[in-house]
């Protein structure tokens, strides 16, 4: 009877693998004891009443899915931070590989490039100062219980924080790659150009990785929210 | 004394399980065990709601937690107080402590006394 039980939780729990295996230790190790515990010895009726005591595994699981959607969102705060800083190092690899190579941008494409450069230096610096933002924000709150509607509202700031970042860092690679494409034709493509080449793999890389993270995050929030109506 | 309504219960989750686990570190049956001890079977929660908070806490770095063998040879849980916790529980503790009596002088009757600052 515990095992069926244990299996309900872990199955409820099935949205967080790690969190599953956990918890299903703790409880078996707790329903354990309850029944070692109670008066009327280890049969089924103690069974059935340390399984009782201790809950629906569905209501068990709700509060567990806001305690892990909270661990995550803090994870994906985290990675916002570092994915932006590997774009930034990539991009600023590419520029010294630039200067080493004296490679210079050629005379009618100054203008366009120019504005190009613009639109990446802003797009750039806003998604750093946004991602930062919403870095010390979702790491600044703490979940205490039966705070669903106002961490219903943090989460909701949290995702456009994330959405703004995640759309200026877009914006800020593609105009790299724009920029990089009317830099490689003009020299042709030779080994040299596989730094530039190589730094950009990792801007997009690092760009759809961020743009991976939002979605899961996204569908994750959009399962706890359905597992709390039911 | 009768048992504490459930839903008065739970926005003190927090601060029944940090002073649980205040006498020293702890499972999560023994948890339980010490919150019904200590007061006096009043607060008969249902037992799987002290597991997520126990893992809300140890998010916060309230607590910690690590892995045992018990003597019966089952893997187990123990949870400890950090010093964040410690000192999390020394402020609920004064913050319930004015609440408590101001709400004691209120239904007394009588205006509640000036703390000094």
């Amino acid at each position: 009877m515990i095992s069926d039980y244990l299996e309900a939780l872990a199955a409820a729990l099935s949205f967080d693998r790690p969190l599953s295996q956990r918890v299903r230790q703790e409880v078996e190790d707790h329903l354990r004891q309850a029944v070692d515990a109670d008066p009327a010895g280890g049969g089924l009726e103690a069974q059935q009443r340390a399984i009782a005591n201790f809950g629906e595994p569905h209501a068990i699981a709700v509060q567990f899915a806001v305690v892990s959607l909270a661990q995550q969102t803090k994870r994906v705060g985290a990675a916002i931070i570092l994915l932006i800083a590997g774009v930034f190092v990539a991009m600023k690899a590419r520029v010294a590989w630039y200067a080493i190579m004296r490679c210079a941008i050629s005379d009618d494409i100054k203008i366009v490039s120019g504005i190009i450069g613009s639109i990446d230096r802003y797009s750039f610096w806003v998604s750093v100062i946004i991602g930062i933002v919403g870095w010390v924000y979702v790491s600044g709150y703490r979940i205490v219980a039966g705070s669903g509607a106002a961490y219903r509202k943090q989460l909701r700031r949290f995702f456009l924080l994330c959405a703004a970042a995640t759309g200026s860092l877009v914006i800020s690679v593609v105009s790299d790659g724009v920029l990089t494409t009317l830099r490689l034709p003009g020299a042709g493509l030779s080994a040299e150009f596989l730094v530039p080449i190589f730094s950009m793999a990792i801007e997009i890389a690092c760009a759809a990785i961020l743009v991976l993270q939002i979605r899961g995050i996204t569908q994750r929030a959009t399962a706890t929210a359905a597992l709390l109506k039911t | 004394m009768h048992s504490m309504e459930g839903e008065m219960l739970k926005g003190h989750l927090d601060m029944i399980v940090l002073a649980a686990l205040s006498a020293g570190p702890a499972h999560g049956y023994a948890v339980i065990q010490e919150i019904r001890r200590r007061s006096g079977q009043a607060f008969d929660l249902p037992e799987g709601t002290v597991y997520p908070a126990l893992h809300r806490l140890e998010q916060a770095g309230w607590l910690t937690s690590r892995w045992v063998t018990a003597e019966s040879g089952r893997r187990r849980r123990v949870y400890a107080l950090t010093r964040h916790g410690e000192r999390a529980l020394t402020e609920r503790r004064a913050v319930w402590q004015q609440f408590s009596d101001a709400i004691g002088s209120l239904l007394a009757g009588t205006r509640p006394r000036r703390r000094p600052a």
